[in-house]
């Protein structure tokens, strides 16, 4: 289609078209990352490759301490005059040693079996039962994460002190003197000034972001439940177990079943918690911004006033009001003249359903209205001046003006709510718990997402292995949903268009 | 100058590990011989009622090594067990205990709470029977010390019901941890008390409610007990449940009963919290509830002279009254395996399950005592509410050897009797219903 016949269509037919061509794109947009993930593999081991040819021909080209250095970190530039580098450098290796003999090691031995000897009981005095600790699984993963991690830290220690060696070599070899420490640290305030920064934040998010992170997915590959828990009992790597029970389809296996049901009511929910916001929100937002309202800001804090009482105060009190003797039963009750009694979340599915999309939008539409009218009133009003003059009515203006210009200030924040919305704890959990109850499913209720069955799995029944199983699956769909949509946004493609 | 300095380190370095390993054989000897010490025995020490011979303490409440522990028990009893701590101190004054904190923790998810992260939780707790597998499995739970001064003071079945695999497990608290019918004399007449059916008629009549926590599987296995789908122990994995043998159409004949008459008088059957029941009865809008012994205080204080207490009621099926069945168990003061003090812990919860405490709470708590003489005591004997539970216990499955998967299923089943869009006429969902229910708690698939 050319671009000529494009600016013919009408605002719905070009909606089809665009949506048509979002989703014969997805195949491409998919293909495409495979592709980029395989170039971005073989550049990985080239670069490795790379790396060991470098290694070894400094080793050729070294001189006694370059080579020295390949064994004992820091002579090279010791023997150069860089004192407090190699210093530096030793001690790095000395302490990981001391750590290697007096901790890790004694971890890291065991994390191929995530330990052999269970607690067991002995007896003080011959009377007082004693439990003795025996390895602890747990600690034997947690800590041999944290050993890896830093082996692949001294490591990179180790690359960099070679490197140093070899360059201080060539540079006493052309008749040059090793820079001053005092120069060094003043090239961190200069040169060097973005690792002077970054360096704290960097480390904060290695420490509480990725070991957590990495020890995690570890788990689950291991068989870690309510029969393989530590301190009394081991547990230990099972490999693929645990995502291959969600992904048993066989008839009765309930695991499986579970999870491609809530899989696809969190989708469908996700997708009508945003767009219910979205679309109200906009909608009150232009209501409010047209001209010729009165008492506009009025309007804003009153819809704006149930931010005041905090979300989960507002879906507690919603879920006491829900109860079969709760609130809005006893309102109908008095509106009909007769007992009402209508157990909003207990006892249909599709109601319960319905009823926390409804109640999430009294909770979601405030936030939509804020940002909106913000937009709304950052649209230049030449636009619609000239939209005006052209003699353009308002169906027109909005479908030709205001939607383009929201769509494109807004998708990256439709593409946060709808993962917000995947990985919406509070308002199911809060709200329905879950319920109402079924036979049907395993550990989750009807109302159930992946974070809440996540969150059940974990506290109720212990399921940590199937737990991280899922947490990794949940995170896949939020990756792949978020690059598709975002990368196939205009926002992203076209940066400069409104600016 | 720098080639020794460079040999001086390397020199250094390798010295330093081999230090290292040196220390690193060094400790594990040292673990060896603290493991071998433990055996010796010492046949000196004496039991004197709940009291036991200092000795036992050995190294813990010396000075330079007080005692510190946390003791979990629920809301009720906080204040008592308070009290119940002082006195153990005095008992012995030779001990110093640097803090003995008692914090409120509910006994239905102590187990749960144990399981989390036993390393902070409680050193003595109590809990109820069905959680004993799940505490032992996971290995949280310390075994009992005193086992023969135990066996010999307690009631055979509470002492039965807290071993596994020949062990002694945990101290017997009480033998009435079970659930019956309260009911508000000047509504329900002791006759009608007698049939689900004459409460629920008298309760409608007065435009009261029933008040029973259907939705929760503690209080909703009740209706497949009554079906005829009894617990039977455990199968040999020690995880799955047995049933015993039933009858399917006749147990789905009760599940329909039961159904029917939820919905015959639906706002007047109501499935809320059993505090609710209290609450109602104060508040004149509740005209009987299933309750449990552990609120008999709160609901005598809310009804006074007209407080009625009676075992469960029958159910009409088909024309024959069949009686409710309900889950009665006994509750148990645990020792946590990880303890920092194990033996104070073991001879505190030793005091705390002795024939004093027991008499204690039967009095002021009106729990009923596994302990052979409390039982035999006036504050039991006399009380009409424990002679409702022994009866009920008559007609109950013991909560012994519950797997973890029983609650959840039995509380869907009570959701869905319950519920909305429930039709007691249609035999075949109900079937399904409960056989859903009965492979859901045996795990299958």
């Amino acid at each position: 289609m050319t671009y000529v016949e494009y600016k013919q269509l009408n605002p719905f037919q070009r909606f089809a078209y665009n949506l048509k061509k979002f989703f014969c794109n997805i195949p491409h947009a998919v293909g495409h990352f495979f592709v980029a993930l395989g170039k971005a593999i073989v550049k990985f081991f080239v670069g490795i490759g790379k790396g060991f040819a470098n290694y070894g021909k400094t080793f050729v080209k070294g001189d006694w301490a370059t080579k020295l250095s390949y064994l004992i970190f820091g002579v090279g530039d010791l023997s150069k005059g860089k004192y407090y580098k190699g210093i530096l450098f030793f001690a790095v290796e000395v302490l990981y040693i001391l750590y290697m003999v007096f901790f890790g090691w004694g971890y890291l031995r065991m994390f191929p079996t995530l330990g052999t000897q269970a607690q067991r009981t002995e007896y003080i005095n011959g009377v007082i039962p004693k439990q003795v600790p025996g390895d602890n699984s747990m600690l034997i993963l947690l800590y041999s994460v944290l050993t890896l991690v830093i082996t692949v830290v001294v490591f990179a220690i180790y690359i960099t002190n070679i490197k140093d060696a070899y360059r201080h070599q060539i540079m006493k070899a052309n008749g040059q003197k090793p820079t001053s420490f005092k120069d060094d640290m003043k090239q961190f305030l200069d040169g060097k000034y973005h690792i002077t920064l970054m360096s704290f934040p960097v480390l904060m998010i290695g420490i509480f972001n990725v070991l957590p992170l990495i020890f995690m997915i570890l788990i689950a590959f291991t068989n870690y439940d309510k029969q393989h828990m530590p301190p009394g009992t081991l547990f230990t790597w099972i490999g693929f177990d645990n995502f291959g029970s969600l992904f048993n389809l066989v008839e009765g296996a309930k695991k499986g079943y579970t999870f491609i049901k809530l899989t696809e009511w969190t989708l469908i929910w996700a997708v009508a918690a945003t767009f219910s916001n979205y679309i109200l929100g906009m909608i009150f937002a232009l209501m409010i911004n047209k001209k010729g309202i009165k008492f506009k800001s009025l309007w804003r804090t009153l819809f704006v006033i149930t931010i005041a009482v905090p979300q989960f105060v507002s879906l507690l009190l919603m879920n006491q009001m829900l109860q079969s003797n709760g609130a809005v039963n006893i309102i109908l009750s008095h509106l009909t003249n007769s007992h009402v009694e209508i157990q909003w979340l207990n006892s249909s599915a599709t109601l319960a359903r319905w009823v926390v999309i409804i109640i999430n939008c009294w909770v979601g539409i405030p936030y939509t209205i804020l940002s909106m009218s913000g937009i709304l009133m950052n649209i230049p009003e030449d636009l619609y001046e000239s939209a005006r003059i052209d003699g353009a009515g308002p169906v027109k203006t909005f479908t030709a003006i205001t939607l383009p210009y929201m769509l494109f200030v807004t998708t990256p924040q439709l593409i946060t709510q709808f993962v917000g919305n995947i990985n919406n704890f509070n308002v199911i959990y809060l709200l329905s718990g879950g319920s109402p109850t079924t036979q049907d499913y395993y550990q989750a209720g009807e109302t159930d997402i992946l974070v809440t069955w996540l969150f059940k799995l974990t506290m109720n029944s212990q399921d940590y292995g199937l737990a991280a199983a899922i947490g990794i699956l949940v995170f896949v769909i939020c990756a792949t949903l978020s690059l598709i949509v975002y990368n196939n946004s205009k926002s992203m493609k076209d940066e400069e268009a409104f600016s | 100058m720098k080639k020794i300095l460079a040999i001086l380190l390397a020199g250094m370095m390798t010295a330093t590990a081999l230090v290292g390993c040196g220390e690193a054989a060094g400790s594990s000897s040292k673990a060896d011989d603290s493991s071998k010490s433990d055996n010796g025995s010492s046949d000196a020490a004496k039991i004197e009622g709940s009291i036991v011979d200092d000795s036992y303490f050995g190294d813990e409440g010396t000075d330079s090594n007080p005692v510190t522990l946390k003791v979990w028990a629920p809301d009720a009893a906080v204040s008592l067990v308070k009290e119940q701590i002082e006195a153990f101190k005095k008992a012995y004054p030779n001990r110093k205990f640097k803090e003995i904190s008692v914090v409120a923790q509910g006994e239905n998810d102590a187990a749960t709470n144990m399981l989390n992260d036993a390393t902070t939780a409680a050193d003595v707790f109590s809990f109820p029977s069905d959680q004993l597998n799940k505490l032992v499995d996971a290995g949280v739970i310390s075994q009992v010390a005193f086992k023969d001064a135990v066996t010999e003071a307690n009631a055979e079945e509470t002492v039965t019901a807290g071993t596994l695999n020949d062990t002694l497990y945990a101290y017997p608290e009480t033998n009435d941890n079970g659930y019956y019918l309260v009911y508000d004399k000047s509504v329900v007449s002791d006759d009608q008390a007698q049939t689900l059916e004459g409460i629920l008629e008298a309760c409608k009549k007065a435009g009261k409610k029933f008040i029973m926590d259907a939705g929760n599987g503690y209080y909703a296995c009740t209706f497949a007990f009554t079906a005829g789908v009894k617990i039977d122990g455990l199968e040999e994995d020690g995880l799955t449940q047995k049933f015993a043998e039933y009858d399917e159409d006749d147990a789905v004949a009760t599940l329909q009963a039961f159904a029917k008459l939820i919905k015959d008088y639906k706002g007047t059957f109501q499935s809320l919290e059993v505090a609710n029941i209290a609450s109602g009865f104060s508040s004149g809008k509740c005209g009987a509830g299933i309750d449990g012994s552990w609120d008999t205080a709160s609901n005598q204080k809310a009804l006074g002279d007209n407080f009625g207490a009676a075992k469960l009621p029958t159910i009409n099926v088909n024309g024959t009254d069949k009686q409710l069945i309900s889950m009665f168990g006994y509750k148990y003061i645990g020792v946590n395996g990880s303890s920092k003090f194990p033996a104070t812990a073991q001879i505190l919860a030793y005091y705390l399950a002795g024939e004093e405490c027991q008499l204690q709470r039967a009095e002021k708590l009106g729990w009923g005592p596994s302990n052979k003489k409390v039982q035999e005591n006036e504050v039991v004997t006399g009380s009409a509410v424990l002679k409702a539970i022994g009866e009920q216990a008559k007609n109950a499955c013991v909560q012994v050897n519950v797997a973890s998967t029983f609650w959840d299923p039995m509380a869907n089943l009570g959701n869905k009797l319950i519920a909305d869009n429930c039709d007691p006429s249609d035999a075949a969902a109900m079937k399904k219903l409960l056989n859903d229910t009965i492979s859901n708690i045996k795990d299958e698939g």
